[in-house]
């Protein structure tokens, strides 16, 4: 009797295993600060001097980028100026480029490459426009957007003028540019640019906010929103302004975060920008080089309860690994993180917060840049959320405006837990946390983070989690799609029955940019069983028998 | 000693004052100054005229007068306890929540039975994330104005809120009902109880519910908060076109704003 029933209880063990998806337990997620003996020195400026100039409060991207193209991950900050002359009056306000020595150290290459920047820079979007396979650099600022198109010497051409994105709009001039993203909406294989734009802003006519005795920031109600902008790649090297056009212009918001996804999986990708204090849009790909905004009609555009939240970061990405991809916005103190599913089908997206865990949870953050990856590579996708309060708030708070970051690790696609208090005791450190950029940076397989900080030191996060759970990443080439597959969706199966989702995008979070490559944790899977891959120009390839724990190239159309 | 039942002899600028006090319920709020600046040119310590200056400053922002006024009126009488509690007031209106928990605390100290005071405690300990104790607070406000016999819906929908952001539904309810009782001709406890509803994945009571908001005044539910509940509560009731309606309601909205 006792055998029949150890049997049956093994069997039971057994069929639950395989059956409804559940990821193997995995070790803590870790992660060990190294900027300071990786060499990766940066200090943010945003030049605050009490005067409380509103654009001291955004700014702080970061990218990754393979800009020499030897396989290691590379890393620029962009910076701020003197302010109101908004001129970069010295090497403390240059945005910097960080070579990647590939062991894990890094080496400051701004003067070779050309990239000190100009102007109070904010977010920073990388792709390769010009399909040459080198990594370009689109950086946005106040009332100043500069793109770097890559040499492939080590050096940048600032070709911004003769790009045509020097100008501004017909009706509000050079814009306060906040984020960017690059993603090919037309797909003919050439990737177009989207600026989310925030207020109008002059130091010279700012209103002065907060009591007679105390000035403070303003709250953006002060100030007047402004349209995101689209421009459509000529393929020569040169961009069309198409945000009238395209229906992007007729809509006034307050830009922050941009991201990416095709959310009804009609192979045209659709965006999304998180607004600050009015509702958040999101741009329906109509195809044809049409948009139509449906935010509202799609429950993405508000808080549940019709509040608009100070919208920061967000990224679209799959976490119930469903196939379709799902949205995370971080937000201020009180708003609490909106996270929504996408339910497919045509319907509008459900509200999850709540049910995840993340609407209390997230409550007394502050959040700026994110992202959604699988940091454990269980085969489900956690949330890393960059953290700080406004600065100068801690006097109204009573505690402090720096804040650690915090990492939710993702429980089988049904809710988030909160692990940074067994992340490691340098995940617990406080700081002014704004951008947040993803990459692995010592190609171990284990997803890191680079985070820049206001007026300190910038952090490298290095993944340290000891498991010995399986990845996979996938470089894509495009030959028909654009060079680096931007857009491509990719659907992993494992021999566990298992499925996973992902897709290429660089806009991650807020004014940053992440790596290209798609990435998946297999669990204890050590092959994926297919690899489909679809291109946005249409193209589906499959490969089979994937082996993990590698970077796999894949080239569009090409078997394996 | 007969002398014992003669209280303070009046002060000099109580007149005024009580001047001053029927013009601003009267809503003459520029006369309603004249006379609370000339009770004060009498006495500049008195403590109900110097709270009535600073109520009168907060109802039009100024709250650096206000808090002036009230750090006068508090320095004269620390136990003025309506001055306390307005002060309290003036930090949660300003955002600062830091000024704003002690001063609340000592009004709640001054007067026990002051439902308001706790009330508003409560919404300042649940603005610094201490939910459990903020969903105390708010019990006990209610609590103090059943026991007043005046129990107010406004009272209850903080903790209404609070329940369905913790996902107590069934104790949600609870209090929204009680609010909807007590103010059935009020938008705010409507929405709220909409809110619930589909929340509860009840979405066409929550569209009726909604939809009967969208008609009521009262409180501090916007046009556009209902308008945007009722798009989603008529998609989940399967009616996408009267859910679009409210869309391009809200979309109208806010084209009026610019």
């Amino acid at each position: 009797m006792t055998r029949v029933l150890t049997g049956i209880a093994l069997a039971l063990i057994w069929v639950n295993r395989i059956g409804a998806g559940a990821s193997a337990p995995s070790a803590p997620i870790r992660f060990e600060e190294v900027a300071g003996k990786a060499g990766l020195h940066f200090t943010l400026r945003n030049a605050a001097s009490g005067k409380f100039h509103q654009i001291e409060l955004t700014g702080g991207g970061v990218a990754v980028l393979d800009y020499n193209g030897d396989g290691c991950t590379d890393i620029f900050f962009t910076n701020g100026a003197a302010i109101p002359s908004l001129s970069k009056t010295g090497p403390e306000f240059h945005n910097r480029l960080f070579r990647n020595n590939c062991d894990m150290t890094f080496t400051d290459v701004t003067e070779q490459a050309g990239l000190s920047g100009e102007g109070y820079s904010m977010a920073v979007a990388v792709a390769d426009f010009d399909n040459d396979g080198r990594e370009d650099i689109f950086v946005t600022g106040v009332k100043q957007n500069t793109l770097y198109r890559n040499l492939g010497n080590g050096r940048f051409e600032n070709i911004t003028v003769k790009a045509g994105l020097a100008g501004g709009d017909a009706k509000y001039g050079r814009m306060w540019s906040v984020s960017a993203g690059w993603f090919d909406y037309d797909n003919d294989g050439w990737l177009d640019l989207f600026v989310s734009n925030y207020v109008v802003w002059d130091a010279t006519t700012e209103p002065r906010c907060g009591s007679p005795e105390q000035q403070f920031y303003c709250h953006p109600s002060v100030y007047q929103g402004l349209p995101g902008q689209l421009f459509h790649n000529n393929r020569d090297g040169t961009f069309t302004d198409v945000s009238r056009s395209s229906g992007i212009a007729g809509h006034i918001g307050k830009g922050m975060g941009v991201a990416f996804a095709d959310m009804d999986g009609d192979g045209l990708t659709d965006i999304f920008v998180a607004n600050d204090s009015v509702r958040s849009f999101l741009f329906h790909n109509l195809g044809g080089g049409q948009f139509k905004e449906v935010g509202l009609e799609a429950g993405v555009a508000l808080r549940e309860d019709g509040y608009a939240i100070a919208g920061m970061g967000g990224d679209f990405r799959d976490f119930d690994n469903d196939g379709k991809p799902d949205l995370i916005i971080s937000g201020i103190l009180n708003d609490s993180f909106q996270l929504f599913r996408n339910p497919g089908g045509g319907h509008p997206f459900e509200d999850f917060g709540q049910r995840a865990g993340l609407l209390m949870a997230t409550r007394q953050f502050t959040g700026w840049s994110l992202g959604m990856y699988d940091f454990d590579n269980d085969g489900w996708k956690d949330i890393f959320f960059g953290l700080s309060h406004l600065a100068e708030l801690d006097r109204y708070l009573g505690r402090p405006s720096a804040l650690p970051n915090h990492i939710f690790r993702n429980v089988d696609g049904k809710r988030f837990e909160d692990i940074s208090a067994t992340a490691g005791s340098d995940f617990q450190q406080a700081a002014m946390h704004r951008g947040v950029a993803f990459a692995d940076f010592d190609n171990d397989g284990r997803m890191d983070a680079v985070v820049s900080v206001l007026n300190g030191p910038a952090k490298l996060f290095h993944n340290v989690s000891a498991n010995s759970s399986h990845w996979l990443g996938i470089r894509l080439h495009g030959r028909q799609s654009n060079r680096e597959g931007l857009g491509a969706t990719v659907h992993v199966h494992l021999p566990d029955g298992r499925d996973l989702y992902n897709h290429a995008t660089t806009a991650v979070g807020y004014a940053s940019s992440s790596e290209a490559i798609v990435r998946f944790g297999l669990g204890a899977s050590k092959t994926a069983e297919t690899l489909e891959i679809h291109w946005p120009g249409g193209v589906a390839q499959t490969l089979s028998g994937v082996r993990g724990d590698r970077i796999v190239d894949v080239t569009e159309g090409l078997p394996k | 000693m007969l002398w014992f039942f003669f209280g303070a002899p009046e002060s000099a600028g109580y007149r005024a004052y009580e001047r001053a006090n029927a013009l601003f319920a009267q809503q003459k709020f520029d006369q309603s100054l004249t006379a609370i600046e000339e009770a004060l040119r009498l006495d500049p310590k008195l403590v109900p005229a110097l709270t009535l200056k600073a109520k009168l400053a907060m109802s039009i922002n100024r709250f650096d007068v206000a808090r002036q006024s009230l750090e006068q009126a508090l320095a004269a009488d620390p136990k003025a306890q309506y001055a306390q509690f307005l002060y309290g007031l003036e930090a949660y209106l300003t955002n600062d929540m830091q000024a704003a928990l002690p001063r609340f605390r000592k009004a709640v100290q001054l007067n026990r039975s002051d439902a308001r005071a706790t009330l508003y405690l409560g919404l300042t300990t649940e603005s610094l994330g201490e939910a459990a104790e903020a969903l105390k607070l708010y019990e006990e406000a209610v609590r103090l104005e059943k026991l007043a016999g005046r129990p107010q819906a406004e009272t209850l929908l903080p903790g209404g809120r609070l329940l369905l952001l913790l996902g107590r539904l069934d104790d949600s309810e609870r209090w929204l009902q009680q609010a909807l009782a007590l103010a059935p001709q009020t938008r705010d406890p409507h929405f709220e109880m909409a809110r619930l509803l589909l929340r509860k994945g009840e979405a066409e009571r929550s569209a009726a519910e909604a939809e009967t908001a969208l008609k009521l005044s009262g409180g501090i539910t916007t046009d556009a908060q209902v308008h945007y509940l009722l798009i989603r509560a008529w998609q989940q009731s399967g009616m996408p076109e009267r859910a679009e309606q409210h869309a391009e309601a809200l979309r109208a909205l806010e084209s009026m704003k610019k």
